[in-house]
């Protein structure tokens, strides 16, 4: 107990190690002779400030001493607010630029900045131009519906097969038709998209001498039909039928 | 301004009452300025210095102040202490830290504000001090010189006396309570017991 209390003085100038302070407040809690003893010397410890000779004060020293407390004070509240206050990115990245560079290499710094947004913005855009590029020659064509076309009258025994074709935005029409009669003259066999009893021409075909015929039709964007006939024409260039049906779906 | 307290004050420079910050300058510097410049031995530059942070940290101080703390006047020296050692220290590359504030506090705490350096001018008090120090054996004097004015740790000034540690730490202890036997006996107060 006696060296806790030799602790005392070594207390009050402030030189003990965290953990003898600690051990030295627990025992102060119980030994009354170190809290009498505390309060005294802690005291004359003190007093010693009073030890000095009165000095005249400069009188410029108030002004000296106020500018500095508040000039120091605005930059220790300006430190503080950048450290606290939630402040706008744009107002961050200005401070930053005003903290770390002169105004000279703060527009080099600008003007880089814009080149390397420059240089982002063109590399995204080529980017999407390859990856357009790219989707285009990967986009294979895709069969959206199939037809079946049967023959009847003089073309009974035709067949054919009609394919909507989707490739990108394009669609088309292509049918491909077997065993027709062969045309004699002037006829030409005329492919009819009927939607709503229209009839809308896509196209005249003249098959082979093997009775085959294929013809392809680009359908004008938004267009849609119901049901495709072929009739035998007594001419082409035909703006409504006027031959008989031989073929439909 | 005049008739506020020193209480009044401080809760006035916690919401950043510049007048106030003003009156306790006039209040106290003088004996601020004397005390650096004793420490800083006679340095007008370095006093100027320790003068300044002590304004600076009494206007960025968050903490009121009350009285039943102990005396203000206690408080300020304390801190122009601390910032004075602080600046010694650093320039002779000594090691060592400043206290915090909070302990600086601390260190006045169950100090009544009707203690007896109220009771006297500063200028009995210098004398009282100096009439108690005359008790004080010749080694003993210089320990408190060393330790209270030129900023020396324990450790140091056992270094600079060629004594062990424990010696100066007892050296302390005894020159402590003869100051504090003389001062109180010179002045009236309660004679405390050895």
């Amino acid at each position: 107990m006696e060296n806790k209390c030799d602790n005392l003085s070594l207390y009050i100038i402030n030189e003990l190690t965290n953990q003898d302070k600690k051990q030295f407040e627990d025992h102060l809690l119980k030994c009354a002779k170190c809290q009498q003893e505390l309060k005294s010397i802690q005291e004359t410890w003190q007093m010693l400030s009073y030890d000095v000779e009165e000095t005249e004060v400069p009188e410029s020293l108030k002004s000296e001493v106020m500018d500095f407390v508040f000039e120091e004070n605005k930059f220790l509240k300006h430190e503080e607010k950048i450290e606290t206050e939630p402040i706008s990115f744009k107002e961050r990245i200005l401070s930053v630029a005003k903290r770390h560079f002169s105004p000279i290499s703060t527009a080099v710094t600008a003007i880089l900045i814009i080149c390397l947004i420059g240089f982002y913005w063109n590399s995204l855009q080529l980017k999407d131009t390859i990856k357009s590029l790219e989707n285009k020659a990967a986009d294979p064509t895709q069969i959206v519906t199939t037809y079946s076309l049967t023959g009847q009258s003089l073309a009974a025994s035709a067949t054919g097969s009609a394919y909507l074709l989707q490739e990108g935005t394009e669609t088309s029409l292509v049918i491909a038709l077997n065993n027709m009669p062969i045309t004699k003259g002037d006829e030409v066999y005329q492919v009819w998209l009927l939607k709503n009893g229209n009839r809308q021409s896509a196209g005249t075909l003249i098959p082979d001498q093997n009775g085959s015929g294929l013809i392809t039709y680009r359908l004008p964007p938004e267009y849609s039909f119901e049901d495709i006939g072929v009739t035998l024409e007594p001419n082409p260039f035909n703006t409504q039928p006027q031959g008989q049906k031989v073929l439909g779906t | 301004m005049k008739s506020k307290s020193d209480e009044e004050l401080i809760e006035l420079i916690v919401q950043n009452h510049r007048p106030a910050l003003e009156e306790l300058y006039d209040r106290y510097v003088k004996l601020i300025y004397s005390f650096s410049i004793k420490i800083t031995k006679g340095d007008t530059e370095k006093t100027k210095e320790i003068v300044q942070q002590v304004f600076l940290r009494l206007w960025t101080t968050k903490r009121t102040y009350n009285p039943s703390q102990g005396q203000f006047v206690n408080w300020l020296l304390t801190i122009t202490r601390n910032i004075s050692i602080d600046l010694i220290r650093k320039e002779q590359k000594y090691k060592g830290t400043v206290q915090l504030e909070l302990e600086e506090w601390q260190q006045i705490q169950g100090l009544q504000s009707d203690d007896v350096q109220q009771q006297v001018s500063r200028n009995l008090l210098k004398q009282q001090i100096q009439e108690a120090k005359r008790h004080l054996s010749e080694p003993q004097q210089r320990l408190i010189n060393l330790l209270y004015w030129e900023g020396y740790s324990l450790s140091e000034i056992a270094e600079l006396e060629q004594k062990p540690l424990g010696t100066i730490k007892s050296r302390l202890h005894q020159a402590l309570k003869k100051l504090r036997n003389n001062f109180n006996g010179k002045i009236g107060g309660v004679r405390h017991g050895e």
